[in-house]
């Protein structure tokens, strides 16, 4: 559960003032897309490399290292395993694919990190909203994130109940588990059941619905930041579509492989 | 006119055997403070739904009777308008919050008004003025301590200027300390505001010093209603004498302690000195 726990902690929204925490939403994201496309377009140790250190650097724009570094940690055991099953698995080049799957993996998991580590949920849901997305829709989005710590909450107070009553929920058979963790749900998803019911009375009570179409409080505004990061993502991007497109990347790898033949 | 007023209302949950209110009769002017008690299930949370239109219309069921609240008809209003006109408050403040900020959380019931962007920010500040809360109006919601969670619940509601609050336990949760604070600011806002306040407590020690009105339910029905020195006596049977009531009894029969039921500690001790004095 710990280690879960400090892996979640890697999308977890933590408020400081920085560079990347005051742009807007929607310029975040952009720089999200194209770092995730970035992540999955490359294919080879030092291209990748290039990228986790612009992340990195981000990272520590966003004065989010620590959290980065305590998460990977977190992560050791998966990225262990994607490098183990590639490296039994490929035929050819293994040790370089390998390193380049767990190097994708870690990029692509740094670029939501940023986004979610600098972004709140109504910041998110406020950009949806602006879009033109129902607020129906953006404000389940937001309730199902905060909702997570309150469902981990009642999860533990229900396996806290069933254990003072002497049910053991780990070891035992698989038909005994199966039969133990039904013990768990039905009492769970009652809670939940009510949970929701409260919740949205709460939501009547506040007048929720009253009006289609609301002025949000916060105002999403694109400053110069913004469009300095919306161009710099863009300029990213193209350069990355232009340098695969043109085979430059295809000599590039091959250059590499022919390099380093024992990869 | 009454702010509040229910005609022999009858409400059966749908699927329910029994009915959750039998005939309840309730008049209420601005300025009072009315105290709801009773045991477990009696009524009293439904009560409350009534005046918001919770029941019937977000809990569906068999409704008769006549209900208007703030001269609306809750048989045929809908319960984003009367949250216009009654501020809920429930017991557990973290189903009731659900954003990042103290602030946002309360821009949020007024963007759901649809209010232009600078009467909601001059009602943010407003409330949050009132309620102390400047200084956290940034932090988010959850890193708070229970009782500065249900002020900002109250807030929430406040933001809208409701002429009635309805609050469901709204101390269930806190600490003694942080009930008391809370069931004051309530107290304050009904001085200052005029407002209708109706408190479901188990409390008494705590919320009887507020009250104007006590009202005592039992099986759906309004069982006592009054001046709570005076029905206290009455229905002793269902929920009990508070420690100060208790203490002042076993005083008075030795002839301690002066007539009449004292709601909090200063009131016995008024009582006492009374008959000391006397005595001297």
């Amino acid at each position: 559960m710990t280690a879960l726990g400090s892996v979640l902690d890697i999308f977890k929204y933590r408020r400081k003032e920085t560079f990347l925490h005051s742009l807007d939403p929607r310029s975040k994201f952009l720089l999200l897309v194209v770092l995730s496309v970035a992540s999955l377009a490359l294919n080879d140790v030092f291209s990748l490399l290039l990228l986790l250190t612009i992340e990195i650097v981000l990272l520590a724009i966003s004065k989010s290292l620590n959290e980065w570094i305590r998460s990977l940690r977190g992560l050791a055991m998966l990225l262990l395993m994607i490098f183990i099953l590639n490296f039994l698995t490929l035929p050819s080049g293994r040790l370089f694919t390998s390193i380049t799957m767990v190097l994708r993996f870690v990029c692509l998991t740094s670029a939501f990190s940023i986004f979610f580590l600098t972004t709140t949920a109504d910041e998110l849901a406020n950009a949806l909203e602006v879009s033109g997305v129902p607020r129906e829709y953006s404000m389940m989005f937001t309730m199902s994130l905060r909702f997570v710590p309150s469902l981990a909450k009642d999860l533990q107070t229900v396996i806290d109940a069933l254990r003072s009553r002497g049910l053991e929920l780990e070891g035992g058979r698989i038909k005994e588990r199966i039969k133990n963790y039904t013990h768990l749900l039905v009492p769970l998803i009652v809670y939940e059941l009510r949970r929701s019911l409260m919740v949205a009375e709460a939501l009547e009570a506040r007048g929720f619905g009253a009006v289609k179409k609301v002025k949000p409080y916060v105002e999403l505004r694109l400053r110069r930041r913004d469009y300095s990061i919306i161009f710099i993502s863009l300029a990213g991007l193209f350069m990355l579509l232009w340098f695969i497109l043109s085979g430059r990347y295809a000599m590039f790898t091959s250059a590499v492989r022919y390099l380093f033949p024992e990869f | 006119m009454y702010l509040v007023d229910l005609r022999d209302i009858y409400f059966k949950y749908l699927g329910d055997e029994d009915y959750a209110l039998k005939g309840v009769t309730l008049t209420a002017r601005p300025g009072e403070f009315i105290l709801l008690a009773g045991p477990s299930g009696c009524g009293k949370s439904t009560l409350l739904r009534v005046l918001n239109g919770l029941v019937p219309h977000f809990y569906e069921g068999e409704f008769k009777g006549e209900a208007y609240v703030a001269g609306l008809d809750v048989r045929s209003t809908p319960t984003y308008a009367l949250a216009k006109h009654v501020g809920m408050v429930f017991q557990d403040p973290e189903n009731q919050l659900f954003l990042s900020s103290v602030e946002r959380e309360i821009a949020f019931s007024l963007e759901n008004l649809g209010l232009s962007r600078n009467e909601i920010k001059k009602r943010v500040n407003e409330v949050l003025e009132i309620f102390g809360l400047e200084h956290i109006r940034h932090r988010a919601p959850y890193e708070l301590s229970g009782g500065q969670q249900q002020k900002v619940a109250l807030a929430t509601v406040m933001a809208l200027e409701p002429q009635i609050l309805a609050l469901d336990e709204p101390t269930a949760n806190l600490d003694p300390l942080s009930a008391l604070e809370v069931l004051t600011l309530v107290h304050g806002l009904v001085k200052k505001k005029g407002i209708l306040a109706i408190v479901v407590e188990h409390r008494l020690e705590i919320a009887l010093r507020f009250a104007t009105r006590m009202l005592v339910m039992n099986k759906g029905h309004i069982v006592a209603d009054g001046k709570p020195e005076a029905i206290l006596p009455q229905v002793r049977h269902l929920i009990g004498y508070p420690p100060v009531v208790i203490a002042h009894l076993l005083l008075s029969r030795k002839g301690l302690a002066g007539d009449g039921i004292p709601l909090t500690p200063e009131d016995l001790a008024a009582k006492i000195i009374e008959v000391v004095k006397w005595r001297r």
